[in-house]
């Protein structure tokens, strides 16, 4: 405090005696003295710009980083990346306070207390790789190279947790996607044959359900999405139990009952068919199963639809009428998070199924196939480990699970149960499951299962605080990572990397030189033997003069086919054709088209906790974040000013929230932008782990309180099921 | 034709992300919890079905006025109407904290920076324009919402805007008139908000001196140079009382 303030007197005090001799020369004219003086050039401040992408969400928009004296201090826009058409959000403004952030990991700690005790010995780093080594190699030896989880978060070096673990011996890898988007994509991949890309900017028309693209903000979708709007003459219809900013600025807003979107989905094919507002030639030529649909659509009327979902038979009729009307320039939007109900993917399907049969796909503001980007993989040969198990601990659970996704509830429920096997080691690496899986009682007990967890991040997320060995990575503004292709729907298809824009903080390391660590001490050391750059090379051996451009402008744009990109080819279904019945699910026994089940009521007293987005916060990983928290000091519940009435809870009271599994305190934002049945909290807050100064004892744990309960598709987590009381707190 | 730099925002197309806010804190250093501008959000019930896209979220900070009424209330010049670029510009090195001139904006767009305790508020970010950058708020901007520029010069992307929109641009008006220079097109979203600009009676004693304004400013002046002394001394005393902001 002294010596700040001291230096911001000194700094004063020498433009102040300019001032006074500016003053003292003009004489009589005193004032005119001083004008003189400010109408001196502002001073050129002498920053480097270096390029790189941002790292605050998924998304990897452009930025360019003005750097002083090897500090960071402004991070800009890169206005040629069209992907995220040259802009930077909040979050990723507040990057800086993400790599400068007190609270950063340091050095490598080891833990000497009990698990969550939070008492840590600082060591070295090769103390730490030997030890991870030593550990890693007891567990392979005790328990089989699968007896060994991996879990990596979205990053540029994940891929390199995945290479580890092959070449180690286990297949036992999570992603978060299990969390988040698998039964979206299985949905698509299942409908389509790949997973699409929303053309937004070119669209007339767009239904908005289960994603909510102006607060959880997707490149260059949510950007697009606004233009499309204000410029196009979209029009956006949104179904949501939250009156989000997306449904603020929709045309139309419907607070539909939640788990019901699909009564909806299939009511627009009843009244699509039945009014034969579909391009029939189209829908002959690219789509298998138009009689299924239409026999199978028959039972789910607008009206069947309006009493499950509370939107008027008309609006839906309507909507169906207005969406067929713009398609193939119109979309159901796929959306992202779709970790909700036990039904997800089949949800999902009813999305993918609308747009097939009004063909808003492969055409200007539909849905679009994936464009060629021409980044090239680097293969390696793994050893083969014969004394493995034959598959993954979580197989056989759930029929259409993502193999190298998993799933993280069902692979947590099957190490807790040892069954069919056991797993005693767990590496994880910038991913946080005690703040982002349902259930954080059961988190940690999979954490005590553990011989040794080591876990590599920037920061003590509560997932480290419960870690044996935690190590600090490098922030992505510190270190080469390899380059990544990107999709940007029809703005581009492109290739981003970053460079070190300054010196690593503290003693930090990235993922790769982790690995390789590790690696080096396991005689693994062979399939760690290159550099990034080298890395890079290899990626880039197919688009040559690449490297040169991302050089100069920070991202490469291959100028790939974006429309028609099926045209004499054949689709990857069964049928070789747009599913919208799906021979494969009848031939596994899952139902071919969707069938509607009324979501479970809730229960008397209760209400349903949803989750979802706001454009200040990325899951577990931005409550920390000092800029941040001045815009989103902390979380509330939200709940409807009847419910409220109801429980006599006035707006700002601390209440308890409570469910089968955990409870949290937290206090109530009572508001009517939440239906009566329902209640939402931001994720990401009140940490456990006590080196996390915002976070930790601020708001409430959303993790704490979710129940456990999963998509029966592809084992996602449906984050949408559990019923919570809400109690006031007497003071 | 001197210049008027100016916003010309489009607060249909904000979506309330805050970047803005973000962009400018971190473009200027702006201490915690003190802000340089803002997004106001429309309070309005939240109605299911049709609505026409009423919702507006509205983004503002210092509208550099015509008839600046925080000029007036500043007591050593510090504050000033710059006649080429139109900007109201705070001089730093004047400022003595007195805090005058944060009533008397109607629309709150001025504070005490905390850290350097004198008059603070949106200056158009003249180090990142002295390197061909747009203000950080406008940068950043996702959805372009943002538009700053020289409206006299037709060839500027806000000189365009602000010839194509002429009709339907609007003002945020306060109760006092300041001629604000950030335009709105079309709805502005809320606009009830600006109030009353509070001008200190002592200044308003010294502007009814007319005669005298020129021998009063040129005293004043001295004076200024005594209270930045004073300023300094105290400055650097680490236990200085701080004014509250009003």
């Amino acid at each position: 405090m002294s010596e700040s303030s001291q230096k911001i007197s000194r700094r004063d005090f020498f433009k102040a005696s300019g001032l006074i001799a500016a003053g003292a020369v003009g004489g009589g004219a005193v004032l005119g003295g001083l004008r003189k003086a400010r109408a001196a050039a502002v001073p050129v401040k002498p920053w480097d710009s270096k390029f790189s992408a941002c790292d605050m969400c998924f998304n990897k928009c452009g930025l360019i980083a003005r750097v002083e004296d090897g500090v960071v201090t402004k991070l800009d826009p890169n206005s040629k990346f069209l992907k995220s058409r040259g802009m930077l959000c909040a979050r990723g403004n507040a990057g800086i306070d993400q790599v400068y952030d007190p609270d950063r990991l340091k050095y490598p700690l080891l833990r000497v207390g009990e698990r969550g005790e939070g008492k840590w010995k600082r060591i070295s780093w090769d103390e730490a790789l030997d030890l991870a080594a030593q550990k890693m190699e007891a567990v392979r030896k005790d328990y089989l190279p699968c007896g060994h989880l991996f879990s990596a978060g979205t990053d540029l070096h994940s891929q390199f947790v995945g290479r580890f673990a092959e070449v180690y011996g286990s297949f036992n890898v999570t992603s978060h996607e299990s969390l988040c988007l698998v039964s979206n994509n299985r949905a698509f991949l299942d409908t389509f044959g790949e997973v699409p890309f929303a053309d937004v900017l070119n669209s007339k028309y767009i239904v908005m359900a289960g994603a909510n693209r102006f607060e959880a903000l997707v490149t260059p979708d949510s950007i697009d999405l606004m233009t499309a709007m204000r410029e196009n003459g979209c029009k956006l219809v949104t179904l949501d139990p939250r009156y989000t900013k997306t449904a603020a600025l929709s045309d139309e807003w419907y607070p539909v009952k939640p788990g019901t979107d699909m009564a909806f989905m299939l009511a627009l094919a009843h009244v699509i068919i039945g009014e034969k507002l579909y391009d029939p030639q189209w829908v002959e030529e690219k789509t298998y199963g138009l009689e299924q649909l239409a026999e199978h659509v028959k039972q789910y009327t607008p009206g069947f639809a309006a009493d499950q979902c509370g939107i008027p038979a008309e609006a839906i009729a309507r909507i169906a009428r207005e969406l067929a009307e713009a398609a193939p320039a119109a979309m159901i939007y796929p959306g992202r998070r779709s970790s909700d109900y036990e039904d997800s993917t089949q949800i999902r399907r009813s999305f993918a199924i609308v747009n097939g049969l009004l063909g808003n796909w492969d055409r200007p503001g539909g849905l679009l196939a994936a464009r060629v980007v021409g980044l090239k993989g680097v293969p390696y040969e793994a050893p083969w480990y014969d004394e493995n198990h034959e598959d993954r601990i979580d197989a056989d659970k759930v029929p259409m699970m993502f193999e190298h996704e998993g799933s993280f509830l069902l692979t947590r429920d099957a190490v807790l149960a040892e069954d069919p096997y056991a797993i005693r080691g767990w590496f994880i690496y910038k991913t946080n499951p005690m703040a982002t899986v349902p259930n954080r009682k059961k988190t940690i007990e999979m954490m005590n299962k553990m011989d040794f967890v080591t876990v590599v991040d920037i920061a003590m997320s509560d997932t480290a605080w419960y870690a044996d060995l935690v190590l600090p990575s490098q922030s992505y503004l510190e270190r080469y990572d390899p380059c990544s292709g990107l999709q940007g729907s029809s703005a581009c298809a492109c290739v981003v990397k970053r460079d070190p824009v300054i010196e690593p903080l503290y003693e930090s390391r990235s993922l790769f030189d982790v690995m390789k660590g590790i690696a080096n001490r396991m005689e693994l050391g062979e399939y760690f033997d290159f550099t990034i750059p080298e890395y890079r090379e290899k990626q880039l051996r197919e688009l040559p003069g690449a490297e040169k451009i991302l050089d100069r402008d920070g991202v490469y744009y291959n100028p790939s086919k974006v429309y028609g990109i099926y045209d004499g080819r054949i689709y990857k279904t069964l049928s070789k054709k747009i599913e919208l019945y799906n021979q494969r699910y009848e031939q596994m026994g899952i139902d071919p088209l969707p069938v509607y089940t009324v979501p479970t009521k809730v229960p008397a007293n209760r209400f349903r906790l949803v989750v979802g987005r706001n454009a200040l916060v990325t899951q577990g990983s931005t409550a920390n974040n000092a800029l941040l928290h001045q815009l989103l000091p902390t979380n509330t519940l939200w709940i409807n000013p009847n419910a409220a009435k109801k429980f006599n809870i006035t707006d700002g009271d601390l209440v308890e929230v409570s469910s089968s599994v955990g409870r949290q305190e937290i206090k109530a934002e009572v508001t009517d932008r939440i239906r009566e049945d329902t209640v939402y909290m931001l994720s990401g807050f009140n940490t456990l782990s006590t080196r996390q100064h915002l976070a930790h004892g601020n708001g409430a744990s959303i993790a704490e309180i979710l129940e456990g309960g999963y998509d029966t598709v592809t084992g996602n987590a449906a984050l949408h099921t559990t019923f919570v009381t809400v109690t006031r707190k007497v003071a | 034709m001197a210049q008027q730099l100016a916003m010309i925002i489009d607060a249909s197309k904000c979506i309330d992300c805050k970047g803005c806010m973000i962009a400018c804190k971190v473009a200027n250093n702006v201490p915690e919890d003190q802000w340089r501008n803002w997004i106001k959000g429309e309070s309005g019930m939240s109605r299911p079905g049709k609505h026409n896209g009423t919702t507006k979220f509205q983004p503002g900070a210092c509208m550099h006025c015509d008839k600046p009424t925080c000029v007036e209330a500043c007591p050593t010049g510090a504050t000033y109407k710059d006649e080429m670029t139109g900007e109201v510009v705070i001089d730093e090195s004047l400022c003595i904290g007195c805090g005058n001139c944060i009533p008397a904006c109607p629309y709150g767009a001025r504070f005490r920076n905390a850290t350097k305790r004198k008059a603070d508020k949106c200056n158009y970010c003249p180090e990142r324009r002295a390197q061909g950058l747009l203000p950080a708020c406008v940068d950043t901007c996702p959805t372009k919402a943002r538009v700053f520029g020289d409206i006299n010069d037709p060839d500027s992307e806000a000189g365009r805007l602000f010839l194509k929109n002429k009709e339907q641009l609007t003002r945020v008006a306060a109760r006092t008139e300041t001629k604000p220079n950030m335009f709105y097109i079309g709805d502005p979203g809320p606009r009830d908000w600006g109030g009353e600009a509070v001008t200190p009676a002592s200044m308003i004693a010294m502007k009814e001196a007319a005669p005298f304004i020129k021998g009063i400013v040129g005293l004043s002046g001295l004076g200024v140079l005594a209270m930045l002394g004073r300023q300094l001394i105290a400055g650097s005393d680490t236990d200085h009382k701080e004014n509250d902001d009003v």
